[in-house]
């Protein structure tokens, strides 16, 4: 492993108790007003939102040990599950989040927690690039002998230089992206190394007024049949 | 009484916070089991594992040790996973994870065993 990136993920173990007290501290402030209740309950979704953030980068550590299970999971669940949980954050940023399943097979190879991440990344991105007011779509369909899940932003098109890096599978570092301000790229490394351990392959299609991010995974033919 | 073993002085105060009643504070296991040797026996102990000095599971391995203390209910309280880990020879009655947990939860525990 690279060792700057070994570096961050190092530092990501140490961030994990501070966070934890810092959601601790805003939960602590029980009985508040109106107006200070808001103010602890974003606290609380910022701490909880960066201690994912932290788990994910510990995690990439721990693949390489290879203790993530395989197994057949229902991707519309995850879908659901992830979507559910930022739906506030997406009508926090006035923004619409569309969502189409159109997938007939109904599960495939993955590690829930993982592809939880994955998604967790393409739609957090897509609330951070997609214009106010405009709308995120996350749709899954089969491909060929896959299911792809699909997150289409309306934000700036993707770099030509990191389409093909995409591309190519291989995302070594996270790359901040230019054209996308505040980016640090760490959503698409983290996605990039989850998928790649699963077997899955990670892609972006550029539109003119934005981007699609997708994960391609292996369909689970033998479990799909009991379902 | 209700003990709170973290080596995190804020986290510690949280606990507090949410169990209400009569909690005291440790942040290592060594004073912890110095106050039981005093005669000090919790109701109920929420016990961090990573620890300065000798660890959690150390901690429960010494409760388990005697008679008298092999059935104070211990809550382990922490950011490792630990929630598959069957410790209920050890009075583990539950896991809190410092990530997830929120004061009800910890309120629950305190009512249940010490209310």
């Amino acid at each position: 492993m690279d060792l700057e990136v070994d570096g961050i993920l190092v530092a990501a173990h140490e961030l994990k108790t501070p966070l934890a007290v810092l959601r601790q501290l805003a939960l602590s402030f029980e009985g508040a007003n109106d107006g200070d209740e808001y103010i602890r309950s974003e606290m609380v979704k910022v701490s909880e939102r960066a201690i994912r953030q932290v788990n994910d980068l510990t995690k990439i550590r721990r693949l390489e040990d290879g203790l993530f299970v395989m197994e057949p999971v229902s991707v519309r669940s995850v879908c659901d599950e992830v979507s559910m949980e930022l739906k506030h954050l997406f009508g926090y940023n006035n923004r619409n989040l569309s969502i189409k399943y159109s997938n007939r097979a109904p599960l495939v190879t993955a590690n829930r927690d993982l592809l939880i991440s994955v998604i967790y990344n393409f739609l957090s991105n897509a609330i951070r690039y997609s214009g106010e007011g405009t709308r995120a779509e996350l749709t899954v369909r089969d491909s060929h002998d896959k299911v792809r899940v699909a997150v289409r932003d309306y934000g700036p098109a993707l770099p030509f230089n990191l389409w093909k890096e995409i591309k190519s599978g291989s995302i070594e570092k996270p790359t901040s992206v230019a054209m996308r301000p505040g980016s640090s790229g760490l959503g698409l490394y983290i996605a990039s190394k989850f998928s790649r351990y699963m077997n899955a392959d990670v892609g972006a299609i550029r539109h003119r007024d934005g981007t699609s991010f997708y994960v391609e995974l292996p369909i689970s033919r033998q479990a799909s049949l009991f379902v | 009484m209700i003990f709170v073993i973290d080596d995190d002085r804020v986290m510690a105060e949280c606990m507090v916070r949410a169990c209400g009643g009569e909690v005291k504070v440790f942040s290592d296991a060594i004073s912890a089991i110095g106050a039981i040797s005093d005669g000090l026996l919790p109701d109920l102990i929420f016990l961090d594992i990573l620890l300065d000095g000798p660890d959690g599971f150390t901690f429960l391995n010494e409760l388990a040790s005697y008679v008298d203390t092999a059935k104070i209910p211990v809550v382990i309280v922490s950011s490792l996973d630990y929630a598959k880990m069957d410790l209920s020879e050890y009075g583990v009655v539950g896991f809190l994870s410092k990530e997830k947990m929120i004061p009800k939860e910890i309120r629950d525990y305190a009512k249940k065993y010490a209310g």
